[in-house]
């Protein structure tokens, strides 16, 4: 079959002409093979254009495209989806990128450029014949159910959002605490296993004695902190040290221990795991100013090494201190020491005045969040990343505060770092309302540019499931790998890993990127 | 003749890796003409074959440029690229050819420097090496 292309040439308004001799690409275009039309157009971002572009296109019967313009990820949706509606598949649009890799960076030498521009179209006509058409499919969800992880502060938080855009939630708690929540409640609920994609999960839960079988459409991975592990010399040595949030529940009910308190940083001062981030310090001041203003006579110590209250905390920082609450910071050289046998005196040495102070004290409170030990499990069962410290990575801080790399799992609040109440909480409507939006789809959609197994060639080495950060190759009923085109994100890792070399990447075969390279090389710039 | 142009071969991650590129060119940073930059969806994606490929089709240096290696959009890739281009060189020494030739680098989309700072390193190699086999002869 005989390809017939469109070479679409973008002048970026005025800069492709500044710098390229356009007639001399237009001149190699038209003598190309295959080529049927070749468009010059001012800009290709303008809509009115983009119509006449694929009316050209439809008139002519074209069913690949070669367009010449900016970057792929600023023009690619608008562009793709106009030959879409044209009738030319999406997948066999060729987007090359003449303004930033030529135009733009070599403006120092025009000759260079207009080779290194005739080069890449000519290496893109060539990968545009090689190109095959794909197509992306849609699946229903057979659930709406959210499930959610923890009910904590961002938990509830986001079981409520979740609920709000019309989403099933179902909460886990591991403890029997009793919360308030749209949706279904499951106390002393675990999360055992999983498997499914994003859309489409089966989780194996536990529900009191239990074990059961659940749909999912979306999880939201909301664990918290792990309270019960305060590990360290002042954790062993004060046998009823209480952790922050458990000290801020007793004030709130009125049940807190009398005395002065003590509010430090870390239960192990002296260890080598010290990381600043790891304390809640606006909580830490918050419960400081409401303690002392319910009982002025308390006299309360916050000793800490590194004090990160920024932002607005700083007026909470004065205030507390304002109120007479008693800042001693230490470093390296005073650890804070409590005698076990002895356990109601702290030694510490203070940094600002250089002196040893031996402080009284009624109640130990620990400001420090550790990683939930429960995260391991969760992380292996549903195949997502933990960071170093044992928390659950996001995807990308700018991009996906909330999101895993994997589709339909969220994660929010301590669980990702520790964190103060409103941040988890705020983190908590992020992931419920991320988790809401994505099961009010409906539908999955998935395909195109997914990897595939050549069956014959397949040798079941489980490399490619190794390999694989989605779980999308399984051992078929042939006892053949095979991929899960649902959970497939075409990342190609397993294409490049394969041994035998079995599995190919639709439109980034071996032969199609080999052959650019070529073409690349042939060119003198 | 004029003097002959070094061949540059990079294949850059569709992510972070051409990101990067793009960002330098837009802060107006000029770099080299003779690199030819190769898209692949993720550096988990190069095959060994395609960097020896490479340098059978006449480059004079490669590189892999992928995302930071904690901050990789597939979770893993730009580790698994690493590997590969690890592994890779270790064939080239073998076969005798310098594996200054080929390396891997990590770069953020926002590191609008990193990339005309990595294209020079490698355009330095290309030239002090010369063509493979020394004077163009195969």
């Amino acid at each position: 079959m005989k390809a017939k292309i469109q070479v679409v040439l973008c002048k970026c308004c005025t800069e492709m002409p500044s710098l390229l001799n356009i007639e001399r690409l237009q001149k190699l275009a038209a003598e190309s093979n295959n080529v049927l039309s070749v468009v010059t157009v001012d800009a290709i971002c303008d809509g009115k254009t983009l119509a006449s572009v694929v009316a050209d296109a439809r008139d002519k019967e074209i069913d690949r495209a070669v367009v010449l313009a900016c970057h792929k990820k600023d023009i690619s949706p608008a562009v793709l989806k106009a030959y879409k509606r044209a009738g030319v598949n999406e997948f066999l649009v060729e987007l090359v990128n003449i303004r930033e890799e030529v135009v733009l960076p070599h403006r120092n030498s025009p000759e260079n450029a207009q080779t290194k521009a005739e080069t890449k179209l000519k290496g893109a006509l060539a990968r545009s014949v090689m190109l095959a058409p794909l197509e992306r499919r849609s699946e229903e969800m057979k659930t709406r159910n959210v499930v959610v992880i923890g009910a904590g502060v961002s938990g509830l938080a986001a079981a409520d959002e979740a609920s709000k855009a019309g989403a099933h939630t179902i909460l886990l708690e591991k403890t029997g605490k009793s919360v308030k929540a749209p949706g279904v409640i499951l106390t002393h609920g675990q999360l055992l296993g999983a498997s499914g994609y994003g859309g489409n999960f089966q989780l194996k839960i536990r529900a009191g004695e239990k074990v059961e079988e659940l749909g999912a459409a979306a999880i939201v991975v909301a664990t918290g902190g792990g309270w019960t592990t305060l590990k360290g010399s002042l954790a062993k040595a004060v046998k009823d040290a209480v952790p922050l949030y458990k000290f801020y529940e007793q004030m709130q009910s009125g049940t807190a221990p009398k005395g002065p308190v003590i509010i430090v940083d870390t239960p192990d001062p002296g260890g080598k795991t010290l990381k600043v981030q790891d304390y809640a310090w606006d909580d830490t001041l918050e419960t400081a100013i409401d303690l002392k203003k319910r009982h002025p006579e308390t006299q309360i110590f916050v000793v800490f090494q590194e004090m990160r209250a920024f932002g607005l905390s700083e007026l909470a920082y004065k205030e507390a201190a304002d109120l007479g609450v008693t800042f001693v910071r230490y470093d390296r050289t005073g650890t804070p020491k409590i005698d076990s046998k002895n356990p109601i005196v702290m030694s510490v040495k203070d940094f600002a005045q250089g002196e040893m102070l031996n402080i009284r004290f009624g109640t130990l409170v620990f400001a420090s969040i550790p990683p939930n030990p429960d995260n391991k499990t969760i992380a292996d069962a549903l195949r997502i990343p933990m960071s170093v410290d044992g928390a659950i990575r996001r995807g990308s801080i700018q991009r996906w505060p909330v999101s895993t790399p994997r589709p339909g799992v969220f994660v929010c609040g301590s669980a990702l770092f520790p964190k103060s109440r409103d941040v988890a909480e705020a983190e908590g409507v992020a992931a419920g309302a991320m988790a809401g939006e994505f099961v009010k789809r409906g539908r999955i959609e998935f395909g195109g540019v997914v990897a595939q197994v050549t069956q014959e060639k397949c040798s079941a080495c489980l490399t490619c499931i190794r390999t694989c950060p989605y779980e999308a190759p399984f051992i078929g009923t042939a006892s053949k790998a095979e991929i899960r085109a649902q959970a497939c994100q075409g990342c190609g890792m397993c294409v490049g890993i394969c041994p035998s070399k079995a599995i190919e990447l639709h439109n980034y075969t071996d032969d199609q990127i080999m052959e650019e390279t070529r073409i690349l090389l042939g060119g003198d710039f | 003749m004029a003097e002959r142009r070094p061949k540059v071969v990079g294949f850059c991650c569709e992510r972070h890796g051409m990101d990067a590129a793009v960002l330098s060119a837009r802060n107006g940073r000029q770099f080299d003409a003779s690199v030819r930059l190769v898209q692949v969806p993720c550096t988990g994606r190069v095959d060994g074959m395609h960097l020896l490929k490479a340098f059978e089709d006449g480059a004079d240096a490669v590189f892999v440029l992928g995302c930071l290696e904690k901050n990789c959009y597939y979770d893993t890739g730009s580790i698994e690229g690493r590997k590969r281009v690890n592994y890779v060189k270790q064939m080239l020494t073998e076969v005798g050819i310098e594996k200054e030739r080929l390396e891997m680098f990590n770069a953020a989309s926002t590191n609008a420097w990193a990339f005309p700072e990595i294209v020079s390193k490698m355009v330095e190699v290309a030239k002090k090496l010369g063509p493979i086999g020394g004077g163009g002869t195969q």
